[in-house]
């Protein structure tokens, strides 16, 4: 059995301390993953996200949906896996355009208006870091759909919610972290 | 979070869903009652309600895998370490597959349609569609797969076949179909400026393809205009239903009006979809589904306007949106062209080669209820199959009666009624999806499974729904033999039958009845009381009746009596002097007795609520029978003679009080009262029997009253003949 496996297994019998385990897991076969396809593939040739996280997931337990419930749980981690790729990518990207050398970018420096895609992605990132202690719930569900690309299905399930829920919760944390955000920012 | 918190994201939530600015404020106005600081906590969150949302719009390249663009790509690239390049579409001359693409045909909401080149194991030109919105490939792919075999089969020179489908290399689902140039129906027939005739005749060749799909087993779940092509062949304009398979594949996410919004998932193209596929239970549609589309599309083509307004639909948010097509009635497309402004009205009466007051003369009435019925709310009231809409406009063009007619009053109430129930059958959905929950792991094992034999349960529902609606056809052109033919072939009665099957069974089982065929027409009648589910209480009554006396008719006692016990298990001690009639019928053991008592007093009990000068003969004869059967002569002539002093009397009741009198008076010894008795019955009988039995009415008397009089005239004689003979012979 493999270790991913055995990790999905355990987050199956509701072990949370499994999916942290499951990350880095998930993480390393993702980076692997995006290299392995962009070397072997000439240009004009696209890489999509959600494709990318499919196929990681087929790698690491080898099979389709066939448990609706560890699939979840994969996507539950395969989306703190993105947010942290898509941070670390925006953070240098963003350090570039400010003159570079520094770790990390002064997001007070940041405008709502004007932010690029990655200044958007570190805004709602840090954002996010407040919502966690404000109201958890909230702050899952936003990671898992901004980050991970989740349906409000996928994030029911993955957080044994009604889809009525999700869905209510989805409109107020936007507002929410909206409101911190530009209360923050000029 | 603070209660308080709550209270203003409840409220919140619940203004987002009124759209309407006022209302919204008088919603807030009202829901807040004066509390100036909830009142401004909440106007504060809706104030940043629509920033927000574009803020996290902007972000929706990373929000919603579908929708994820270059942007969010380039960012993984990055992460892999890697250049950037173009994302966005397949390249041209590139191969996909087995396929290479030669040029961009179209684009939609939900993917790109390509020009393609095959070139094994023949070289041919095909459309090639790449599905854009990120899905799951495998499971579209294996989706696909599953119904490949049924695809397969489905050979029609108006249905563009899907060939092939897999994943390009960048992980997207696409299909292969036959080539198809074509324009939209809609648009085809307006640039040509059709008129309504022609309209129809090409909407018939539409629904001759999907009835051959649906014989296939495959169901379309997505028609629109977009999706039925017309091109020319010859000279003649032939149209092309594309896109088979593919809603099923794709779950039915794909449509070219998606709609997404930031608390809602994909929708269909809303003005197109059936008040079940709006539902979104998902599991439940069937071939009535593109019925219903079918019913969309004829009014489109009609009136130049769908039944509801895709636009009014969808900013009328989700929860409304089911809700209008669940109960909501359109327009009569009759009306829709009348309420139409003036400019419009000249537009679309032109464009389909006519003058306004002609158009709308040529919509009033047959064409209005064709288009009603294939877009009526419940399926079972459609019509049966695509076959059967077809035949009902061809019937239109021929200038014969059609078999769409007005709803009746008590339907309408009816469905008052049952439009309140589903508060109901909400919560126990509820119930049976927490109970699914809980097995989950032995669903999914036991869905693929159910899958498959599904398929085969749908196709035999599919075959015989065919034959029922044949049937409908040939009891329309009195061609009873054909239909009656038809009919018994049928395996299995439609689980939920519509009022259509069941009059096909009546009107059968009724000419099989006036010709005497009685083992028969007690099949037919039999079937007809199982699938009469719809009809008006008055009309199943006379089921009933004429069901029993078919089956006493035909002899076969143990029939009846199965018959019998079902009446009685339905009505149980309900007051209905007619269902009490024919559970009399036959003599009856004294357990039977027993089991008719509640029946028969309750329909005593409200004889005596009936205000006497509207009381019949009718009214009375059957507590007559009743107390006969139970053996009590005396009330039995009693009652039999306050029937006879009704001035509201019927020949066959008549004849009925007549015989029963007889048997009464010669139990009680009174031998001469009795001969004189069914003297008078037996006249009466045999005058109408002489004459001809016919369908009869209600007043003078139905067949099945006739039949019902001689049943007992002949038990009557039986008896007192019998005895006379004994008596001779001793």
């Amino acid at each position: 059995m493999s270790d991913v496996t055995q990790i999905l297994l355990s987050v199956g019998r509701g072990e949370s301390q499994a999916a942290e385990e499951l990350f880095p897991l998930v993480y390393d076969e993702l980076r692997r993953l995006a290299a392995a396809r962009m070397a072997r593939e000439a240009a004009g040739h696209t890489l999509q996200p959600t494709a990318l996280v499919h196929e990681a997931w087929l790698q690491l337990v080898g099979s389709g949906d066939r448990n609706w419930n560890n699939r979840a749980h994969f996507f539950g981690a395969a989306a703190d896996a993105m947010r942290r790729i898509l941070i670390d990518n925006a953070r240098r990207k963003a350090a570039l355009k400010h003159g570079g050398g520094q770790e990390r970018v002064a997001l007070e420096h940041l405008e709502i208006t004007a932010a690029t895609p990655d200044e958007h992605v570190l805004l709602v990132d840090e954002a996010l870091l407040w919502l966690e202690k404000e109201d958890p719930e909230k702050a899952r569900i936003v990671a898992l759909k901004f980050f991970g690309g989740l349906t409000n299905e996928e994030v029911a399930g993955n957080m044994n919610l009604g889809l009525r829920t999700v869905k209510r919760h989805w409109v107020v944390a936007k507002i929410k972290l909206f409101r911190w955000i530009s209360e923050r920012k000029p | 979070m603070s209660p308080e918190a709550q209270v203003e994201e409840a409220l919140c939530v619940a203004a987002l869903n009124v759209p309407d600015p006022l209302v919204r404020a008088q919603f807030l106005e009202r829901a807040c009652a004066g509390d100036a600081r909830l009142r401004a906590a909440v106007e504060a969150l809706l104030e940043a309600e629509g920033e927000a949302e574009s803020f996290f719009a902007r972000g929706r390249a990373v929000v919603n895998g579908p929708e994820l663009d270059a942007q969010a790509a380039e960012l993984l690239r990055q992460a892999a370490g890697m250049a950037t390049d173009d994302f966005t579409d397949e390249q041209l001359g590139s191969r996909v597959g087995r396929y290479r693409l030669l040029q961009k045909i179209g684009e939609g909401g939900c993917g790109t349609v390509y020009l393609a080149e095959q070139a094994e194991p023949v070289r041919r030109q095909v459309a090639l569609k790449v599905i854009k919105l990120g899905m799951d490939t495998k499971s579209v792919i294996a989706r696909f797969e599953a119904e490949r075999q049924a695809l397969a089969m489905m050979d029609h020179p108006n249905i563009a076949r899907v060939l092939d489908a897999g994943a390009t290399e960048t992980g997207r689902p696409f299909f292969v179909m036959e080539l198809v140039r074509g324009t939209r129906i809609t648009q085809y027939c307006n640039e040509q400026n059709f008129d309504t005739e022609r309209r129809l005749k090409l909407f018939i060749k539409v629904c001759h393809a999907i009835q051959h799909a649906h014989q296939k087993s495959v169901i379309h779940r997505d028609i629109k205009p977009s999706n039925i092509l017309v091109t020319l062949q010859d000279g003649e304009p032939v149209p092309k239903v594309i896109d088979f398979g593919i809603a099923k594949a794709t779950e039915g996410r794909l449509t070219d009006t998606t709609l997404l919004t930031s608390v809602e998932q994909f929708v269909g193209t809303p003005a197109y979809m059936s008040p079940e596929q709006a539902d979104n239970t998902g599991m439940d549609v069937d071939t009535r589904s593109d019925i219903y589309s079918l019913g969309v599309l004829l009014y489109e083509l009609l009136t130049g306007r769908t039944p509801f307004d895709t636009k009014m639909l969808m900013q009328s948010g989700m929860d409304a949106m089911r809700r209008t097509l669940r109960e909501q009635e359109p327009q009569l497309p009759s009306t829709m062209i009348t309420s139409m402004r003036r400019t419009e009205l000249t537009l679309t009466a032109g464009q389909r080669h006519a003058e306004p007051p002609k158009l709308i003369s040529q919509l009033i009435g047959d064409l209005d209820w064709i288009v009603m019925k294939a877009l009526d709310k419940d399926r079972n009231r459609r019509y049966e199959t695509a076959n059967g809409l077809a035949m009902d406009i061809q019937r239109f063009l021929d200038n014969e009666p059609v078999v769409a007619r007005p709803p009746s009053q008590a339907y309408r109430l009816k469905k008052l009624v049952r439009r309140n129930k589903l508060t109901f059958i909400a919560g126990a959905a509820v119930a049976v999806a927490l109970l699914i929950g809980l097995g989950l792991s032995t669903w999914l094992f036991l869905r693929e499974r159910a899958s498959n034999e599904r398929e085969a349960r749908l196709r035999a529902a599919a075959e015989d729904r065919a034959k029922i609606t044949q049937a409908v056809m040939f009891v329309s052109q009195g061609k009873f033999e054909e239909a009656d033919g038809v009919l018994n072939q049928v395996n299995n009665f439609p689980a939920d039958p519509t009022l259509d099957c069941a009059s096909a069974f009546r009107s059968v089982g009724e000419w099989l009845a006036l010709q005497g065929r009685w083992p028969q027409a007690s099949e037919r009648y039999a079937a007809l009381i199982k699938v009469d589910q719809l009809d008006n209480p008055s009309q199943i009554i006379f089921d009933y009746q004429a069901c029993g006396v078919v089956l006493a008719a035909s002899g076969d006692r143990p029939d009846y009596d199965r018959f019998w016990q079902q009446a009685v298990t339905n009505f149980d001690s309900m007051p209905n002097g007619s269902i009490l009639l024919a559970g009399l019928l036959l003599p009856l053991d004294k357990a039977q007795i027993e089991r008719l008592k509640p029946m028969a007093a309750a329909t005593e009990k409200l004889i005596h609520a009936i205000p006497k000068n509207r009381q019949s003969e009718w009214t009375l004869m059957p507590i007559g029978l009743w107390q006969y059967r139970r053996g009590n002569d005396g009330a039995a002539v009693q009652w039999c003679q306050r029937a006879r002093e009704q001035s509201l009397r019927f020949p066959p009741c008549d004849a009925v009080v007549d015989a029963t009198l007889a048997m009464a008076y010669y139990h009680q010894g009174q031998t001469n009262e009795a001969g004189s008795e069914l003297v008078q019955a037996r006249q009466l009988v045999d005058a109408k029997f002489k004459s001809g039995l016919d369908r009869g009415r209600a007043g003078a008397g139905f067949w099945f009253d006739w039949v019902y009089a001689r049943q007992l005239v002949r038990e009557a004689g039986a008896r007192i003949n019998c005895d006379a003979a004994r008596s001779e012979s001793k």
